[in-house]
């Protein structure tokens, strides 16, 4: 499919515009956040420094340390935003079918399909945080956590669902992002959508044993 | 949506005997594997791995520095340079080091004539009394390694090939005519990886092993199907209670 050619993000007019402080403050940060996703995907976290980010948003150096404490502070907050922005339409796309093995494939499918339209944002969200220090490691895997929600009605579904492990949908959740960031790894972005039928198996599997899982994953891709 | 790369049935068997030439290939200790102990600083060189992996667990790879870890390893600069020609060197030799380790573990646990499971589960049950008993190493084969790039990486990328191998195994076991996907034991074990590196981030690395029935639970999920599995899993957690033999 091809890309829409990225539009200028806004700007507040220079000089005395009278546009109230906090409006200004928003599309700089907004401007910035941006700007961390393009210099960190094409940089690699370690080599990017806060100079480079302000020169991408066309922020001063004040600006930004009005914003952020320093480097990291702002690559997490860029995180937070890409992690809430995928949280959000795989909501939208999950709640959108009933059954829970349809609700996974709906949710899965958007994921892979945002991931692949975005391969900046997917390679922050995935890859450079990995490197880029302790909070960020953390921080990586508490995003990860997020898709449990949506994994652990998978228990109410499952026919064996209360004699499950307690860690399931963790687990479950650890092999969606593997399989998605060896992906991402390999450098293939944009092949994402065709790990669709692996990536549900790999969720149904857990909680719905191998027959029942492939069963299921058939007759979605037919 | 076309059915990718989901419907391969067994591997060959050539493919499945390659497990131990996979090993061979990897870095094996020298000698017989002792069973785990905490890492003794005897030498100037394994001062140095455990500050720089001390060093790590605080800062991250990336931010520390030679003198994060030549201070608390009570060595000169000098020395340091001696012994690695940088950080990354460094950092190759801990990985070094590990993977010797688990690979020596691997083959001695290792046999054909041995039932799959019972293989995995003492596979697992080892590899978390590994990474229990050696926090900071846990932490860079598994964290820092895969974010450095480059050879240690790589290092991490081929055991984690020889662990896929092995669970790949059980594709020989009863339910080999099911449609698993070829990417079974990549999914099953970043499921338990996951699950590991949460609990080490978290500061817990010394309750890895409990999470011996989870784990066994999900690796052989997809080979043995769901009771068999869990039957695995609640063996595993018996295995686990004291006085158990």
């Amino acid at each position: 499919m091809p890309q829409a050619k990225r539009t200028e993000r806004w700007r507040p007019p220079r000089g005395r515009h009278g546009l109230p402080p906090e409006v200004v403050a928003r599309s700089q940060r907004e401007r910035l956040l941006e700007a961390t996703m393009r210099v960190v995907a094409e940089k690699g976290y370690a080599a990017t420094t806060v100079a480079d980010l302000t020169k991408q948003a066309g922020i001063s150096r004040t600006t930004f340390y009005e914003l952020f404490a320093d480097k990291e502070a702002c690559f997490l907050a860029a995180y937070d935003n890409v992690v809430d922005a995928l949280v959000r339409r795989v909501s939208a796309a999950y709640e959108t079918e009933e059954r829970w093995p349809e609700r996974a494939r709906a949710g899965l499918a958007t994921l892979l399909e945002a991931l692949a339209a975005h391969p900046a944002q997917a390679r922050l969200a995935f890859v450079d945080v990995a490197s880029a220090g302790p909070a960020a490691q953390r921080r990586f895997r508490a995003g990860v956590q997020r898709l449990t929600p949506f994994l652990d009605e998978g228990r109410d579904f499952a026919p064996n669902g209360r004699s499950l492990p307690a860690n399931t949908s963790r687990m479950a959740a650890g092999a969606v992002v593997g399989l998605i960031s060896d992906e991402l790894l390999a450098g293939r972005a944009d092949g994402l959508p065709n790990l669709l039928s692996d990536v549900l198996f790999a969720t149904l599997v857990a909680y719905l044993g191998p027959d029942a899982a492939a069963r299921e994953v058939g007759e979605e891709s037919r | 949506m076309p059915p990718t790369a989901s419907h391969h049935g067994a591997k060959s068997k050539a493919e499945l005997d390659d497990l131990g030439g996979l090993i061979e290939k990897e870095h094996l200790p020298a000698g017989r594997a002792d069973l785990p102990e905490p890492l003794v600083a005897h030498s100037q060189r394994e001062r140095i791995l455990i500050a720089m992996a001390d060093a790590c667990a605080a800062k991250g790879f990336g931010a520390t520095t030679i003198a994060d870890i030549c201070k608390p390893a009570g060595v000169s600069r000098a020395t340091f340079y001696e012994l690695f020609e940088d950080k990354e060197d460094c950092l190759q030799a801990s990985m070094e080091l590990s993977l010797a380790d688990t690979m020596g573990r691997i083959v001695e646990i290792y046999s054909p004539d041995k039932p799959w499971a019972t293989m995995v589960r003492d596979a697992v049950a080892t590899f978390l009394d590994l990474l229990a008993n050696r926090p900071q190493f846990a932490r860079m084969a598994l964290i820092e390694a895969p974010a450095a790039g480059g050879r240690s990486y790589e290092m991490y990328a081929s055991g984690k090939r020889v662990l896929q191998a092995l669970l790949d195994r059980g594709r020989n076991d009863p339910i080999e005519e099911q449609a698993i996907p070829s990417s079974a034991a990549r999914g099953a074990l970043a499921a338990a990886e996951s699950l590991v590196v949460g609990q080490i981030l978290a500061g817990n690395a010394e309750r890895l092993p409990e999470l011996l029935p989870d784990i066994v639970y999900i690796v052989t999920v997809p080979y043995l199907g769901q009771d068999e599995a869990l039957r695995q899993s609640r063996e595993a957690e018996k295995s686990r209670l004291p006085g158990a033999s």
